[in-house]
């Protein structure tokens, strides 16, 4: 095998957008021989791929997922452990005696105590001087506030999640997001273009998203090197034979700030987790880039 | 069974009345708990969750360097003792030259070697303890604030909890071998998460004219094994302490006129920054 078919065959076998990596890099690490790992590819004689570059275009979760009933009970659990058989704590050191903070910690180390431990536990000191007991708690209760204690949190459930706003990028705050564009034949596929002569991949990367998402975002490439590919079925030309094979390179990259604005050959856009764009995609497809995405 | 309320899992019943006392600890009169126990997490992980949804995907491709086809087989150095003599056999024996260990390529990238962070060491150097000891107990209390480590705390066999430094070696006119003069506390898991994640949030937006964190430059040497230990050193001034938290109650406890040197280490396994 000549080197330039060697490399031909390499590049695929490395791209591939598979997460088991670790079978496929030791697999040739340890082969003695190389071995191809696609035995469909085959160099076509003059018929060069057309290359082009797509974006993963990614909004991070922007709330932590919510605990599973067995890790709410199994955290409790083990908060309740820690509490009953964690040392003494030294008040004296950390707290000046009679101080608006050291009457603060105590309030709210004896609700802990109560909840962890039943009412018999966690019961306020006996002090002689009420008066000025209930004073100093009036002042730390007022110190809480100040600091914001009491304050509703928001819900963890965004307007858009009810009204199904598929463009918004609030929805689904625990899930990874991604942007997908209907294109003019209806099809549901990344932002994607062509590679100009002397461009880099991760420069047509950059150029191809912005031209078909808008310039008002922020987003950020995360690497220079491609994260998967994705090779269509090869359809043939009137005249039957096999057109030049398209070979689209995903690169993943972070929305910042900003929205989609997509560009006028662009019907729709939609900002949406993993499970709901295979309804969205071709089988084909979903296929290529199901294992690129996060399930998180 | 009847469907009434369901019972919920954070709350508990009364504990049981103590029928028998424990047995008690002669040394430190603390009762040991009839069964042994291991406490694990106590609460789910900010940071941790976001390393596993967001950085460690990016992380795998910012650091993953192609490979075309097998590597060379490695070069063959000699051991420097005989490993079969039966007097040097389970002797460290590195290859003579040395360990290679900056020289060798690091392992191939796959998605199981992601770089990850390891370890966090606080370490606190007070220079007024070497004058006098009780002067150690204001850092140790603030360690043990921050981290909340304490030796063998929760079960955990492994945990050390804040330890006591002492000086090496001796330099004529400012400090002796062998006298205590720093602390430091090691933190894994959800402890080091929680504190890296204070200090982003609360202490380094608020230190005066902070530069960032200082990295090797592109020029230094890879080939040494301190540069590819993965392991980052900074420090942060004295102010840095009273930012934290756990330490905002006590303003007096931790004298901000003395210099303290801090040494934050990350310790990330099988770090790829050579070759």
């Amino acid at each position: 095998m000549s080197s330039r078919t060697l490399l031909s065959l390499c590049r695929p076998a490395i791209h591939s957008s598979r997460r088991f990596m670790a079978t496929e890099a030791t697999q040739l690490s340890s082969s003695s021989t190389f071995e191809p790992v696609r035995s469909s590819v085959q160099p076509r004689k003059g018929k060069k791929p057309i290359l082009n570059t797509a974006i993963i275009l990614n909004r991070s979760p922007l709330i932590t997922r919510t605990p599973t009933t067995f890790e709410r009970a199994y955290y409790a659990y083990q908060a309740r452990l820690r509490r009953a058989l964690s040392n003494p704590f030294p008040y004296e050191f950390y707290f000046k005696q009679g101080s608006i903070l050291e009457t603060r910690f105590e309030m709210e180390e004896q609700k802990r105590e109560r909840r962890a431990f039943g009412p018999t536990f966690g019961k306020p000191k006996e002090d002689d001087d009420k008066e000025k007991a209930a004073a100093n708690r009036a002042a730390a209760l007022q110190l809480a506030e100040q600091e914001g204690e009491f304050e509703e949190m928001m819900p963890r459930s965004h307007s858009s999640d009810e009204a199904k706003d598929y463009k918004s990028l609030d929805r689904r705050g625990k899930r990874n997001l991604y942007l997908l564009l209907k294109d003019a034949n209806d099809f549901w596929r990344f932002p994607q273009g062509g590679i100009q002569k002397g461009e880099l991949l991760h420069q047509a990367a950059q150029r191809d998203m912005y031209d078909e998402c808008g310039k008002h975002m922020d987003a950020w490439i995360v690497s220079r090197n491609p994260i998967g590919h994705y090779r269509p079925p090869v359809t043939l030309s009137p005249e039957g034979t096999p057109l030049p094979e398209q070979v689209t390179f995903f690169f993943k990259a972070h929305i910042l700030q900003g929205q989609c604005r997509p560009s006028e050959n662009m019907k729709d856009f939609a900002w949406l987790t993993k499970q709901e764009i295979e309804s969205y995609v071709d089988k084909h497809y979903w296929d290529g880039i199901k294992d690129v995405l996060s399930d998180n | 069974m009847t469907v009434g309320r369901a019972a919920s899992v954070v709350r508990f019943g009364r504990p049981p009345a103590i029928r028998k006392p424990l047995r008690v600890d002669p040394r430190t009169r603390l009762p040991h708990p009839p069964v042994k126990i291991v406490t694990r997490d106590f609460a789910p992980c900010r940071l941790e969750d976001h390393y596993y949804s967001t950085l460690q995907d990016d992380l795998m491709y910012l650091t993953y360097k192609h490979e075309l086809g097998p590597r060379p087989p490695p070069r063959q150095i000699r051991l420097t003792y005989d490993p079969n003599n039966p007097y040097s056999k389970y002797r460290y024996n590195p290859p003579v030259g040395g360990s290679q260990l900056g020289r060798k390529p690091p392992p191939p990238c796959t998605a199981e070697n992601v770089i990850q962070l390891e370890m966090v060491q606080l370490h606190i150097m007070h220079k007024k303890a070497i004058t006098s000891r009780s002067h150690l107990l204001g850092p140790i209390m603030a360690l043990r604030a921050l981290s909340g480590e304490t030796e063998k705390g929760g079960g955990q066999h492994a945990l050390e909890g804040v330890q006591i430094i002492k000086s090496k070696k001796q330099v004529g006119g400012w400090i002796r071998k062998g006298i205590p003069v720093g602390a430091k506390v090691n933190l894994k898991g959800h402890a080091m998460y929680d504190f890296i994640g204070t200090l982003v949030d609360f202490v380094m937006p608020r230190i005066r004219e902070f530069q960032g964190i200082e990295l090797p430059p592109p020029s230094a040497n890879t080939e040494t094994p301190a540069a590819v230990s993965g392991v980052v050193s900074f420090g942060l001034p004295p102010s840095a302490m009273g930012f934290f938290p756990s330490n905002r109650s006590q303003p007096g406890r931790v004298s901000r006129n003395v210099w303290y040197a801090y040494t934050f280490r990350d310790q990330r396994n099988r770090c790829r920054c050579a070759g």
